[in-house]
C-alpha cells in the first residue's frame, strides 16, 4: 500500500472540492476558504485525541513515520498548490512552530547555539553603541568641540589651553556661540565625621548652559561667580548630595568646607550627570586672576577648552578659523611661543572615545566571526535534518507546492529559529552587559551609559532575522531541489560522500575551522602579549607598597615650610609605626596616571632664540624615595633629609635622561659621560641651579608596555621659584606585611596630625600596575572567550559531520567489517576524513590570520602579528580538538555489528 | 475496568461504523475518495461528514488489510484519480460487519425502546 500516493490523492480531493463549490456558485474566495477549512481540520485532528483521530488511529501515523514523511496531516495543511492560493505568513508560522515542536531537541540545540552567537554580539554591540555610536548625552547635535593648542614641538602638538589663551579665544573667535574652560581639581571636604578627598572640577560659568544642563536644585554658575573673591560657591553632584548632605532638599544656601574654606552650595546636579568624567562630584567656578591671564602665565597650559559651534558652522570651519587665530596669537607672543603656535579643534565625542575605538572594533569583529561560525553550525544541522525531511518536502512538492513555496516555508522556519535565538540572546546580552561593565577597564569612557537600549534590540532583531536567512537559505534551496519520484521511491539511500549536500556540509565545516582558527590565533597573540607585558620589570619593586594621595590644602598650608613641617612629622610617625619598612613621597608615583613635563636648561648649553628649550618629565620627591621604591641607584647618591632650600640645590636623573643629554662619544663603545656635577635650571635667567648628584634606574611610569622616558627628579623642598607651594603628593609606604592592611593605620596617623586632612586613592603599587593592564586584560579575556566559543562550535561542527557520516555509512562500514576490515582501519578512515576537513580549514585559517592579524598590531606587545610560535601552538590545539571531535563519533562506527548493519538494509 | 471496556467498545464501534460505511459504498462500483465523502454526506443528509484527514487514512488502512483495493485510473480530459473497489475478502468482512451492526442496532433499539416507553 503506497503511502506516498496520499499527497496526490488528497490534492485531487481538494481540487474536486474547490471545483464543486465553484460549480455550485461559490466565489473563488469562498471556495478557497472552504478548502482551507478542510485543511485546518486536518491540523486539529492531528493535535487532539478527538474521535476522528481515534478512528484513523495509530496506523496512519505509523505508516507515515515508516515512510519518513513526518506527520502527513500537518504537511497537508501547510502544502499549497502550485499557484499558491493559500500561502500566508500566519500559516507558515503556525506550521513552522509545529515543525519545531516535533523536534524539540533539535530546536533547543539550534536556538542555544544562535543565542550564544547573537547574545555575545548584542552584548558587545551594546558597548560599542553606548561608547562610540550614541551621541553624548549633553551633545545631541554634535556641536561641541575641544580646542587644543599646538606648540610645534614633538609631543606638544596637542596641549590644553592657558587662561590667557582662553580669554583670547573667547574674545576673538567667530565660530563658537559659547566657549568654556575647565580643569579637574580634587578637593578636601571637611566638617564631616571623616575628611574626604573628592574628585572635582573648576569651570567657567558658561559650561553648564553649553552642555544644556542646569542643576536639578538651585542655580547654575553666573558671570559674577567668575570674579576672584566672589567664587566661593559650589555645585555638587547628585551622589555627593545623597552621600554627604543627606539628600537635604533645602541644601541650597548651606555652606560646607572645601579645602578649608567655607563655600556656599548653590546647586545640585541631576542624577547621572557626568562631566568631564564619571567620577566628578563637585564643580567650582573658575575665577581667573590678573596673574592667571598675565603674559607670565600664558605658557601654563592646564585648561581643557571646549566650544559650541554656531548653528551652521562646521568642524572644518572651526578648524580653519582656530588655526589662523592661534597663529596670530603665536606671532603676537613670540617670547612665549618660541617655536610658533596654532590651535586645532576636534569633535568632543571623538575626543572622548577616540582611542578605545580600535580595540572595540576588533572585539566586534571577533564576536561577529563567532556568529558566522554559529550560523555555519546551524546550517549544517539543518542540512543533516533536511535529509531526514526529504520525504516531507517531496510530499509537499507532490501536493503541488512550488519550489519557492517550500523555500519560503523552510526560511520561515529558520527565521523563526533565528528570532527565538535572538530573543534568548538578548536575555543573555542583558546579563552579559552587566558582566562586561564590571570587567571593563575604567579607561573605557561612558561605562555608566552601557546598556541594552532600543537600538540594540532593533539591531539584534535584524541580525536574528538575517541570521535565519543566512543559515536557512542553503539548506532550503537544497531541500527544495528534489526529484520527487526519486525521493519517494523506497530505499533511496543518500551517500554521505556523494552529492552537493555532502559537499556543502564539508565546505561549512572547513570554513568554521578556518574562522575559529583566525579567532584563536588573534586571542593567542593577545594572551601572549599579555604574558609578555606582565613579565616586564617596571624598574621598581611593587611588592608590599601602599600608596595614597595626600593633598595639603593651600588655605591651611600656605607656605612650603608648613607643608614641610607636616611631612616631616608624618614620616617621623611612620618610621615608628609597626611594620613600616620605608616611607617617602613623590608628586606623581608610577602608574598613578599623574605627572608632567617641564622645560629646563642645561648649564653651558644656551638655547638659541627661536629654538625650543629641552622639555622632560620632572618629578618632586622626598628623601628616601628611591630606597622606598627600590629603584636602583646607578651612580652618586639619592635625596636625603638635608636636601632643603637652604642647602645646595640638587637633582637626580634617570639613565634615559643621562644617556640623552650626556651620551657616550659616538666613536667609542662604553659608558656615557657622567652627568654627576652637571647643573640644570628651570628658568633661563636664574641663579637657582640644581646639581645632578645621582643617576637612578629607569622606571615605567604610565604603563608596562611603553618605553621609559627621561626623568628629572628634584627634592620637593627645594622650590623651583619664588612662591612654589607643595604640590599634592603620593605617599609611598613599603610594609613588612600585607600593605592593604596598613591603610587604616596610615589614615589614622594622618588624621592624628591634622583632623581635617584626608588621604585618597589608597592603593598598592601592585593594584596600580594591575589596573594599568585592565584594558589589555579586558580585550584578552573577551577575545579569548569568543575564540573558545568558536573552537567549541567548530568542534561540534566536525563532530556532527563525522557522526553523520557514520550514521549514513553504517551499511558500508558493516560490509567492510564483514569483509574482514579491522576496526582500527575503519577508525583511521573516518578520523582521516574528518581531519582532512580540519587540515583544509586550518590551512585557509592560517592564510586569513596572516592577512588579518596585522590590524591588531597596535594591541600586541613584544610579539609579531605573525608570530610563528603562536600560530604553531594554536594550530596544534585546534588539531587536537579536531582529533577528539573526529575520534568520538568514529569510535562508535567500529562497534557496528556487520550482521545488524546488513539486515537493516 | 468497566470504564476501559466501555471506552474500547466505543472506539471499536466508531471505527467499525466508519469501515462499514466505506465498504458498503464501494460494494456496487469502484469509487474515488472525493466521491465517497460526498456520498456519505449526501446519504446521511449531512449528519455524517468525513474530512480529508479521516477519510484517507481509513481508506489506506482498509486497503492494507486487503478489504479494498485502490487503482489509479485516468479518464480523458481529467487528472488521474484513485478508485477503490471491494475485494473478495472485503465482501466477507462487509457481510459480517453488516450482521454485527444489525444485531448491535437491534440490541440498542430493544434496550432504548424499553427505556423510552
Amino acid at each position: 500500500m503506497p503511502w506516498q500516493d496520499l499527497p496526490e490523492e488528497v490534492a485531487q480531493h481538494l481540487q474536486d472540492l474547490y471545483d464543486d463549490l465553484r460549480a455550485r456558485g461559490a466565489s473563488d474566495e469562498e471556495a478557497r476558504r472552504e478548502v482551507a477549512a478542510e485543511l485546518s481540520a486536518c491540523g486539529l485532528r492531528e493535535e487532539s485525541e478527538s474521535a476522528p483521530a481515534a478512528i484513523f488511529g495509530d496506523d496512519a501515523r505509523r505508516s507515515a513515520r515508516a515512510s519518513g514523511g513526518g506527520a502527513p496531516l500537518a504537511l497537508i495543511e501547510a502544502a499549497n498548490f502550485s499557484h499558491s492560493p493559500f500561502a500566508d505568513v500566519g500559516g507558515d508560522l503556525r506550521y513552522a512552530c509545529r515543525a519545531l515542536r516535533r523536534y524539540p531537541g533539535f530546536a533547543a540545540v539550534v536556538i542555544l547555539t544562535l543565542a550564544l552567537g547573537i547574545g555575545a554580539n548584542a552584548a558587545i554591540f551594546s558597548v560599542v553603541n553606548a561608547v562610540l555610536l550614541r551621541p553624548l548625552p549633553y551633545d545631541r547635535d554634535g556641536r561641541l568641540v575641544a580646542v587644543w593648542g599646538n606648540l610645534h614641538k614633538p609631543g606638544l602638538e596637542e596641549i590644553p589651553g592657558s587662561a590667557a589663551e582662553f580669554v583670547d579665544y573667547k574674545a576673538r573667535n567667530r565660530v563658537f556661540d559659547a566657549i568654556a574652560a575647565h580643569d579637574t581639581a580634587g578637593v578636601n571636604l571637611t566638617g564631616f565625621e571623616q575628611p574626604e578627598r573628592v574628585p572635582g572640577a573648576v569651570t567657567t560659568a558658561s559650561l553648564f548652559s553649553m552642555l544644556g544642563e542646569s542643576p536639578a536644585l538651585g542655580r547654575s554658575f553666573v558671570a559674577a561667580d567668575e570674579q576672584p573673591g566672589r567664587n566661593h560657591v559650589v555645585i555638587v553632584s547628585h551622589s555627593l548630595w545623597q552621600r554627604r548632605l543627606g539628600g537635604d532638599p533645602h541644601v541650597v544656601g548651606r555652606t560646607m568646607a572645601v579645602d578649608g574654606t567655607n563655600v556656599e552650595i548653590v546647586g545640585v546636579m541631576r542624577a547621572g550627570f557626568a562631566f568631564p568624567d564619571d567620577v566628578t562630584e563637585l564643580w567650582q567656578p573658575l575665577a581667573f586672576t590678573a596673574e592667571d591671564v598675565s603674559e607670565d602665565q600664558r605658557g601654563s597650559h592646564s585648561y581643557t577648552i571646549i566650544g559650541r559651534l554656531k548653528p551652521g558652522a562646521t568642524v572644518s570651519h572651526a578648524r580653519a578659523e582656530m588655526k589662523t587665530l592661534g597663529e596670530q596669537m603665536g606671532a603676537e607672543h613670540r617670547n612665549v611661543y618660541r617655536a610658533g603656535f596654532s590651535a586645532s579643534v576636534r569633535p568632543l565625542h571623538e575626543e572622548l572615545v577616540g582611542n578605545v575605538g580600535p580595540a572595540l572594533f576588533v572585539l566586534l569583529a571577533g564576536v561577529g566571526v563567532v556568529l558566522v561560525i554559529a550560523c555555519a553550525n546551524v546550517a549544517n544541522l539543518l542540512l543533516a535534518r533536511a535529509t531526514a525531511r526529504q520525504k516531507e518536502m517531496a510530499i509537499r512538492a507532490a501536493l503541488g507546492a512550488g519550489r519557492m513555496r517550500i523555500v519560503g516555508q523552510l526560511l520561515t522556519e529558520s527565521v523563526l529559529l533565528g528570532l527565538c535565538g535572538g530573543a534568548l540572546g538578548l536575555l543573555l546580552a542583558v546579563w552579559g552587559v552587566h558582566g562586561l561593565v564590571a570587567l571593563a577597564p575604567p579607561s573605557i569612557p561612558r561605562l555608566n551609559e552601557i546598556g541594552v537600549d532600543g537600538r540594540v534590540v532593533s539591531l539584534t532583531s535584524l541580525v536574528s532575522m538575517l541570521t535565519g536567512v543566512l543559515f536557512g537559505l542553503v539548506p532550503a534551496l537544497h531541500a527544495s531541489r528534489h526529484d520527487v519520484h526519486e525521493t519517494l521511491k523506497d530505499g533511496t539511500r543518500t551517500s554521505a560522500d556523494g552529492g552537493t549536500r555532502g559537499r556543502v556540509r564539508r565546505a561549512l565545516v572547513i570554513s568554521e575551522v578556518a574562522l575559529s582558527l583566525v579567532l584563536l590565533i588573534a586571542a593567542g597573540l593577545l594572551i601572549n602579549s599579555f604574558a609578555r607585558v606582565q613579565d616586564v620589570h617596571p624598574g621598581f619593586n611593587p611588592d608590599h607598597v601602599l600608596t595614597a594621595r595626600l593633598a595639603l590644602p593651600p588655605s591651611t598650608y600656605t607656605t612650603l615650610e608648613q607643608g614641610h613641617g607636616f611631612v616631616a612629622d608624618l614620616f617621623a610617625r611612620l618610621a615608628e609605626a609597626h611594620g613600616v619598612v620605608a616611607a617617602a613621597a613623590i608628586n606623581a608615583v608610577p602608574f598613578s596616571g599623574r605627572g608632567g613635563d617641564r622645560s629646563f636648561f642645561v648649564e653651558g648649553r644656551p638655547v638659541a632664540p627661536g629654538e625650543p628649550s629641552p622639555d622632560e618629565q620632572v618629578r618632586f620627591a622626598t628623601a628616601g624615595y628611591f630606597t622606598a621604591m627600590q629603584i636602583p641607584l646607578v651612580r652618586g647618591r639619592e635625596f636625603t633629609a638635608h636636601d632643603v632650600d637652604a642647602a645646595l640645590h640638587v637633582a637626580v636623573v634617570n639613565e634615559a635622561f643621562a644617556r640623552k643629554y650626556w651620551p657616550a662619544p659616538s666613536s667609542v663603545e662604553g659608558p656615557n659621560e657622567s652627568p654627576l656635577g652637571k647643573r640644570v635650571q628651570f628658568q633661563q635667567e636664574t641663579t637657582n641651579r640644581y646639581e645632578i648628584v645621582g643617576v637612578v634606574g629607569n622606571v615605567k611610569h604610565r604603563a608596562l608596555d611603553v618605553t621609559e622616558k627621561p626623568e628629572l627628579y628634584v627634592p620637593i623642598f627645594q622650590p623651583l621659584f619664588e612662591g612654589f607651594r607643595m604640590p599634592p603628593m603620593d605617599l609611598v609606604v613599603r610594609t613588612a606585611s600585607d600593605p592593604v592592611l596598613f591603610a587604616p593605620a596610615l589614615r589614622e596617623i594622618v588624621t592624628a596630625l591634622d583632623r581635617d586632612q584626608p588621604i585618597s586613592d589608597v592603593r598598592t603599587l601592585e593594584q596600580r600596575i594591575g589596573q594599568s593592564l585592565a584594558s589589555r586584560r579586558f580585550n584578552m579575556l573577551l577575545l579569548g572567550l569568543f575564540a573558545a566559543l568558536a573552537l567549541v562550535l567548530a568542534a561540534v561542527g566536525i563532530y556532527g559531520v563525522v557522526a553523520y557520516t557514520v550514521t549514513e555509512r553504517t551499511h558500508e562500514i558493516g560490509v567492510r567489517l564483514a569483509l574482514g576490515a579491522q576496526p582500527r582501519d575503519v577508525l583511521a578512515m573516518l578520523v582521516g576524513q574528518g581531519m582532512t576537513l580540519a587540515a583544509a580549514g586550518a590551512a585557509i585559517g592560517i592564510v586569513i590570520a596572516v592577512a588579518l592579524t596585522r590590524v591588531m598590531a597596535g594591541l600586541l606587545f613584544g610579539i609579531s602579528p605573525t608570530d610563528p610560535a603562536t600560530f604553531g601552538v594554536i594550530t596544534g590545539v585546534l588539531a587536537l580538538v579536531a582529533l577528539v571531535a573526529c575520534y568520538l563519533p568514529a569510535r562508535r562506527a567500529t562497534g557496528v555489528n556487520p550482521v545488524t548493519a546488513l539486515r537493516n538494509e | 475496568m468497566q470504564h476501559i471496556k466501555s471506552q474500547m467498545l466505543d472506539r471499536e464501534l466508531k471505527e467499525g461504523s466508519a469501515e462499514l460505511l466505506i465498504l458498503s459504498l464501494v460494494e456496487d462500483q469502484p469509487r474515488h475518495g472525493y466521491d465517497l465523502s460526498k456520498l456519505i454526506e449526501a446519504r446521511s443528509e449531512g449528519v455524517l461528514k468525513f474530512r480529508v484527514a479521516s477519510l484517507y487514512p481509513l481508506l489506506y488502512r482498509l486497503e492494507k488489510r486487503g478489504w479494498i483495493q485502490g487503482r489509479w485510473i485516468e479518464k480523458a480530459g481529467q487528472r488521474r484519480r484513485r478508485y477503490y473497489r471491494l475485494t473478495p475478502a472485503g465482501e466477507q468482512v462487509l457481510k459480517s460487519q453488516r450482521n454485527t451492526w444489525r444485531e448491535f442496532a437491534e440490541a440498542i433499539n430493544r434496550v432504548a425502546g424499553v427505556e423510552s416507553t
